[in-house]
């Protein structure tokens, strides 16, 4: 029958192999007319004149879910099992980004630990774009490294639920692999010395660096962008994407590193996306560091509280220690500014953000105090708010 | 506030609160925060009308105590 395993094939993972994908997504599957038509007899040479075909990834969509010619490849793939060989062959092609795609997720899908990372990490400098069909039927644009993100740090995956790997630092920690090495490695030490020669003039340019501020960038992405102009214009975009991708999360921007380094340590080694982190972080430490002990009493203040508009976490620990300093100096001025910038949710913690919530909410003070009920007195109706708090939604009327 | 019962018939049984003007997508999440599955897994039917997510419940006239179907994609 068409749809049965090849009976040479291993079990993975303890199943058949095509019991990775769930029973309602495989029925869609063999009812799809794609999969009766093309995916018949299959073999790995002709699979891969199929993959070349390609033209879009994605998992199901419409209002019947109907699955992409990539899931039924993909299946194909798991009914065949074809030899590693031939999927690292798949992976290392480099003209065609879909065979690679397809090569990957069924990497992610049946390879062990130290595979996945090992043959999908390189895949990470690779920066061209896909199609991607999303549930709703309509196309986005994504690129080749955004999606082996996806493969690496979350477990669902294209409708399919992604088998568990270890963490890499847990393989890092084993032997089983070594720390991560980033292409971009080499620019970084090379902006590094840049930066301590820099440091050197250090004066002249904190005028520049007050502007920076001010913009919200980094110091040193300010100074590339002078000193680089003639540099290759795509390796300033892997710059950019990569500085976005660490520097908008939680990590912050290095003032007052030597503060939070134990902490910040501890939380970081925790965290399964940093995986490159751990390495730009300690270079940091030591250039962010140094510079910042020098501008401390300077811009002290203005960091501070531009720190607290834009980092989360950080001012989250800094509002508790320094809350007093805060209150005395600036007083009226900083809470105007707490009252702007954006609250969540979860920041009832630090006494500040409750204050200025609380000040123009005091005419409806019949209602419940917190925006989102969850301190209502009826138990079963607090829970359900905390829950829709949660998801995102609004309170229960 | 309104409560709705889901039922899919196969032993899940589901009461939840939410608001009138919550979207379909909404009630599935928490229906999906209640049951365990996934959001987009879920399928909400009366008869065969397929419920959409971007449709509030007030427009679906869904009221207190209304009973919906629970299915899986």
């Amino acid at each position: 029958m068409a749809n049965r395993t090849d009976p040479a094939a291993k079990s993975i993972r303890g199943t058949n192999p095509q019991n990775l994908v769930e029973k309602i997504l495989r029925s869609k599957i063999y009812q799809n007319t794609y999969w009766k038509e093309q995916c018949f007899g299959l073999t790995a040479e002709t699979l891969v004149d199929k993959a070349m075909e390609l033209d879009h990834l994605g998992g199901t969509h419409g209002g019947n879910r109907k699955p992409t010619p990539f899931m039924c490849l993909v299946m194909k793939m798991l009914q065949i099992q074809p030899e590693k060989e031939i999927v690292i062959e798949f992976i290392k092609n480099d003209d065609y980004k879909y065979v690679r795609i397809l090569g990957a997720f069924y990497l992610r899908l049946t390879g062990t630990d130290v595979d996945v990372y090992r043959y999908l990490e390189p895949l990470y400098n690779d920066y061209r774009k896909l199609r991607q069909k999303l549930p709703e039927g309509k196309f986005s644009l994504t690129h080749v490294d955004e999606v082996i993100d996806e493969l690496l740090t979350k477990d669902y995956s294209c409708d399919i639920a992604l088998p568990r790997i270890k963490k890499r630092w847990t393989l890092e920690t084993l032997g089983s692999l070594e720390p991560r090495r980033s292409v971009l490695e080499d620019d970084f030490e090379e902006e590094e010395e840049k930066e301590e020669n820099d440091q050197l003039d250090g004066l002249e340019e904190e005028a520049h660096e007050k502007q920076d501020y001010y913009r919200g960038r980094s110091p040193a992405r300010e100074r590339d962008r002078d000193r680089r102009r003639d540099r290759d214009r795509y390796r300033e975009r892997d710059y950019d994407r990569d500085y976005d991708r660490d520097y908008d999360r939680e990590r912050g921007r290095g003032r007052d590193r030597d503060r939070d380094r134990e902490r910040d340590r501890d939380r970081d080694r925790d965290r399964d996306r940093d995986r490159d982190r751990d390495r730009y972080r300690l270079r940091d430490e030591k250039d962010y560091g140094r510079d910042r002990e020098r501008d401390r009493e300077w811009e002290g203040r203005e960091r501070e509280r531009r720190d607290r508009d834009r980092g989360r976490r950080r001012s989250h620990s800094r509002s508790r220690s320094r809350s007093k300093d805060r209150k005395d100096r600036e007083g009226g001025e900083h809470r105007k500014r707490h009252a702007r910038s954006s609250t969540s949710p979860r920041r009832r913690d630090g006494a500040e953000e409750n204050g200025t919530r609380e000040e123009p909410k005091k005419k409806k003070e019949r209602k419940e105090k917190k925006e989102d009920g969850t301190d209502h007195p009826d138990p079963e109706i607090a829970e359900a708010n905390r829950l829709r708090a949660s998801l995102g939604l609004k309170p229960l009327k | 506030m309104i409560e709705v019962v889901l039922n899919d018939r196969l032993g899940k049984k589901v009461r939840v609160k939410c608001n009138e003007d919550d979207t379909i997508g909404d009630l599935k999440k928490l229906v999906a925060a209640q049951t365990g599955t996934r959001s987009d897994k879920i399928r909400i039917q009366k008869w065969y009308n397929v419920y959409k997510d971007h449709i509030t419940l007030k427009d679906y006239e869904i009221h207190d105590g209304m009973g919906l179907e629970l299915y899986y994609n």
